[in-house]
């Protein structure tokens, strides 16, 4: 019998199918709250899933690498994120640096919007830009993030506000108008690989580079995605479910790694 | 020849800001920020200021609500887990206010170029994105050996800056404490683009301690305009080890800016009513201050 578990377990455990021996992953530590689970948790829990597979993964926590995943600080307050074990902490604009010199293979970023083409907007929502209709908190790094990182997971609640045709700034560049764009401008960095929802799994076709869906969560209907997208997002064919989590990749995560649900169940302030 | 005394009031330091400057704030999305500073200058009246960071929160967000600012130029303008800057809303939303799209490394390397006295510094960060339409120091350019494609980020050289830091002499050699969290590792490239450099310190110390623990100093005194003593300067955000964010007070306040009716009263009762820093500290209270301050055995 599979035991019962939470989307964001479910994500989490998608993540770390995503990563590689090898990687060296990026996640911001900036986001707090609601957004929190989404930006950090969920690629942590993901990045150390994969660590005890048996994959060798760097992770960078913007100043920090490899923080001890499995030990988050309670409060991600200063007095105490200066506590939280780690390999090194280095200054901010050499941590951000490594963007820059290509060390970066995986990064996680998200957005207010993102389009087919995997273009993501943080920015501001309406078409004038000197006056929007809703003003968000900027590019942040997510810019340097979509250029530069070998690929990018982008995970996002998944709503029809925010899978629109079009953004209405780029604050960070997906596959741009669509093949070859990106090449065109000689961005180094490979685009994004994969879009993880708490509806689906979604990846960008090789030769198109349009955003398709690749699966759907146990219990969630292609209706219910297709419902959820501003855009034609279901392939002409078969789409399975996605793979759950196996009791032992629970049992790692609950016991293991998040028994305090810092990471995934919004423990942490 | 003796070396001069730099230090000041926090009224004398706000006064070497004046109405229409570019004033750079450090510290890094809810963390030492130079609020003490950002408080007086609000209270003195300035006006037309052109702001820059490279990651900012209720330090921009203030300045905007209390109508000092014209431009703002960052990466982010956020309350961290709070939500998103609500003045920053109301002033861009209704056009008052004119926003420079940086990504965190365009305007680090605004600092970084003139900081090293160049005038602008290449970088592929903008290249395809609307950065490059939506922040007039970016323009596209080419590697004059090879020809690549790059865009250009043109050097900042702030007025001012303004930093909060752990603690210096009076002489404005500027120490942060080896237990700090490295976001706020920029402050002294922001100080050595700037003209002026004002620096609020938790603590005023004798040169002999400055000397004693000569690796911590971030900023030796050639690049000091003026010091300023100011415990919990940084309040409501947080000060590295020595104290962590006011969540109480930050949620207050980001009631507070919900409308424009109940943020003037938030400035009345925190910035305009409350003539100096010393009395912001005795309306906060001690056991706040305690709150938020870790144990001796905690840091």
């Amino acid at each position: 019998m599979i035991p019962r578990y939470t989307v964001s377990e479910l994500m989490a455990v998608a993540v770390s199918r995503e990563l590689r021996d090898g990687d060296h992953a990026f996640v911001g530590l900036g986001t707090g709250g609601r957004a929190f689970v989404n930006a950090v948790g969920v690629p942590s829990v993901g990045i150390e899933l994969a660590r005890r597979r048996g994959l060798d993964v760097v992770a960078q926590y913007g100043v920090l690498y490899e923080p001890d995943l499995a030990h988050p600080p309670r409060c991600f307050a200063d007095p105490y994120l200066i506590r939280w074990p780690a390999k090194a902490h280095v200054a901010v604009d050499e941590g951000l640096d490594t963007f820059r010199r290509g060390t970066i293979t995986v990064s996680f970023i998200s957005g207010a919007q993102i389009d087919p083409y995997g273009n993501l907007n943080s920015v501001a929502i309406g078409p004038d830009h000197r006056r929007p209709e809703v003003r968000l908190t900027g590019p942040i790094a997510q810019t340097d993030h979509a250029v530069y990182a070998g690929r990018t997971i982008i995970i996002l609640p998944h709503a029809r506000r925010t899978f629109v045709p079009r953004v209405d700034f780029i604050s960070a560049v997906g596959y741009l108008g669509g093949p070859g764009d990106r090449e065109r401008l000689g961005l180094p960095g490979g685009g994004p690989s994969v879009v993880i929802t708490d509806l689906a799994v979604l990846r960008f076709h090789p030769v198109t580079r349009r955003m398709e869906l690749e699966s759907v969560h146990p219990g969630v209907t292609i209706q219910q995605v297709a419902e959820a997208t501003g855009f034609e997002v279901v392939p002409p064919r078969e789409v399975p479910a996605t793979l759950p989590p196996s009791p032992e990749e629970l049992r790692l995560i609950r016991e293991e790694i998040d028994p305090h649900g810092i990471w995934l169940g919004g423990g942490a302030r | 020849m003796p070396s001069q005394t730099k230090l000041v009031s926090l009224e004398e330091a706000a006064e070497m800001i004046h109405d229409g400057d570019t004033v750079a704030l450090g510290g890094h999305t809810l963390r030492r920020h130079p609020m003490a500073l950002v408080r007086q200058i609000v209270r003195s009246g300035k006006r037309d200021l052109h702001l820059q960071g490279w990651n900012n929160g209720i330090d921009m967000d203030l300045l905007i609500g209390a109508g000092c600012a014209r431009v703002v130029e960052t990466s982010y303008i956020g309350m961290g887990h709070l939500g998103l800057a609500r003045n920053l809303r109301r002033w861009a939303e209704r056009g008052a206010l004119e926003v420079y799209e940086h990504s965190e490394t365009t305007a680090i390397d605004m600092f970084r170029a003139g900081s090293m006295g160049l005038t602008f510094l290449p970088t592929l960060t903008p290249v395809g994105s609307d950065l490059l339409r939506a922040n007039p120091r970016l323009t596209e350019c080419r590697c004059p050996f090879t020809g690549r494609r790059y865009a250009a980020v043109r050097a900042a050289e702030p007025d001012v800056a303004l930093l909060h830091a752990h603690r210096a002499d009076r002489y404005g050699n500027v120490q942060l404490d080896a237990a700090r969290w490295n976001d706020s590792s920029l402050d002294p490239v922001i100080a050595r683009a700037a003209r002026t450099v004002i620096v609020t310190v938790e603590e005023i110390v004798e040169e002999d301690v400055i000397v004693r623990d000569r690796t911590l100093t971030v900023l030796p005194r050639s690049f000091v305009t003026a010091v300023v003593e100011a415990p919990y300067g940084a309040h409501p955000t947080a000060c590295d080890a020595r104290y962590a964010y006011d969540l109480d007070h930050l949620g207050l306040y980001y009631e507070a800016s919900r409308s424009e009716e109940a943020f003037r009263a938030y400035l009345e009762e925190w910035v305009w009513g409350v003539p100096s820093h010393a009395r912001y500290l005795e309306k906060l209270g001690p056991d706040r201050l305690r709150a938020i301050t870790p144990r001796e055995e905690d840091r």
